[in-house]
């Protein structure tokens, strides 16, 4: 009798695995899925505002600037000269605070004439100094809001993390003394710049493209990430 | 005679097969140069030598357009000399480039044609 049972047992247990394993089979979530708005909407012009700071670096705002123009208008999308925005910004007293992102979209419109704006936040630029390792990291979140609805058409994040240790981390005083001479010399503001440059490769990659790209509006069934099933 | 002609085919094939296959794929939208670093460079020291780099960076934008796979200068590179030419007081040359830009982009038509308002704005006041 005992040995009925556990048959039993043993077969429900292997089907669960095997029901749970049909179940799991990924989703692929494409542009068209996840981001429709844009492909209704077709946003040309992108307004590209001054970053939202929340790192522990003051300059991240201004150096982060100087990368954010060059993935966007490659991606198809006309990009307003952030030189000439973040200079406007300042002289209208909104660069440095929470205001410019409180204010009515449609004022974007009505002053630089933009079908969306994009919105940026630094959330990480900073090195994090451990005992063994010491790792930098560049964590941007961007999205895409319309000038003409406030809706939000497209949002999406890149992180990067770089281990500065260089693998052999050494024994003793000797040891850490030489880590931290390398560690201060490879976190030079420019390095910061080039991961910002690769968290922005990571976020655009999900972007629909725009009207000067060849992809525009043909690009809606590729993935942009998968979902596990229940 | 003929394989001379053969081995000359072969040859040519070759060769194609080598330069084809040295050029890297195909060109991007725009051709950027050094405008990122060069922006960059300002941003992080703004001195008489980062800004005159991040013109020439500007200059050889425009210049090298063609080497893109659009042919075009990529968006606000004139908008962004023109600004330069307006914050040295070269109004003219500014609004040149602006013109410029909305010529090539109607979508910074009504931003361009704000700062040439402005210009000009500027221009009555001091005339007065």
């Amino acid at each position: 009798m005992r040995s009925k049972y556990s048959i039993i047992y043993i077969t429900v247990v292997v089907l669960g695995f095997i029901l749970s394993g049909c179940a799991t089979a990924p989703k692929v979530v494409t542009k068209g899925e996840a981001y429709p708005k844009m492909y209704d909407e077709q946003p040309r012009s992108l307004l590209i505002l001054p970053p939202m700071n929340e790192s522990t670096d003051a300059e991240a705002k201004d150096y982060y600037m100087t990368t954010a123009e060059m993935p966007f208008a490659l991606m198809g999308y006309y990009t307003f000269p952030t030189e000439m925005v973040s200079d406007i910004m300042k002289q209208e007293g909104v660069y440095d605070t929470e205001l410019l992102y409180n204010l009515p979209m449609n004022k974007f419109a009505e002053y630089f004439g933009a079908d969306a704006v994009l919105l940026t936040r630094i959330k990480k630029w900073d090195v994090s100094y451990m005992v063994v390792a010491s790792k930098l990291t560049v964590s941007i979140s961007a999205k895409i809001v319309s000038t003409k609805t406030s809706e939000v058409l497209w949002a999406h994040s890149g992180t990067v993390v770089v281990d500065l240790s260089g693998g052999n981390s050494g024994g003793g005083l000797a040891g850490l003394i030489v880590n931290t001479i390398a560690t201060a010399v490879n976190t030079a503001a420019a390095d910061y710049v080039d991961y910002a440059h690769q968290a922005n490769a990571r976020l655009i990659g999900t972007l629909p493209a725009g009207p000067y790209s060849n992809m525009y509006m043909q690009d809606q069934s590729m993935p942009v990430y998968t979902v596990r099933g229940k | 005679m003929k394989r001379y002609k053969v081995a000359a085919l072969g040859l040519s094939t070759t060769l194609m097969f080598l330069i084809s296959g040295c050029s890297s794929g195909p060109k991007p939208l725009y051709n950027y140069g050094d405008y990122s670093e060069s922006y960059y460079g300002v941003k992080k020291e703004a001195t008489a030598e980062s800004a005159l780099e991040y013109q020439q960076a500007l200059e050889y934008c425009i210049e090298e357009a063609d080497d893109s796979s659009s042919g075009r200068v990529p968006p606000g590179m004139y908008a962004n000399l023109g600004y330069i030419y307006l914050k040295g007081g070269q109004n003219d040359k500014a609004k040149e480039n602006f013109i410029k830009e909305k010529t090539i982009y109607p979508e910074a038509a009504h931003f361009m044609d704000r700062m040439i308002q402005k210009i000009d704005a500027m221009e009555g006041e001091n005339e007065k």
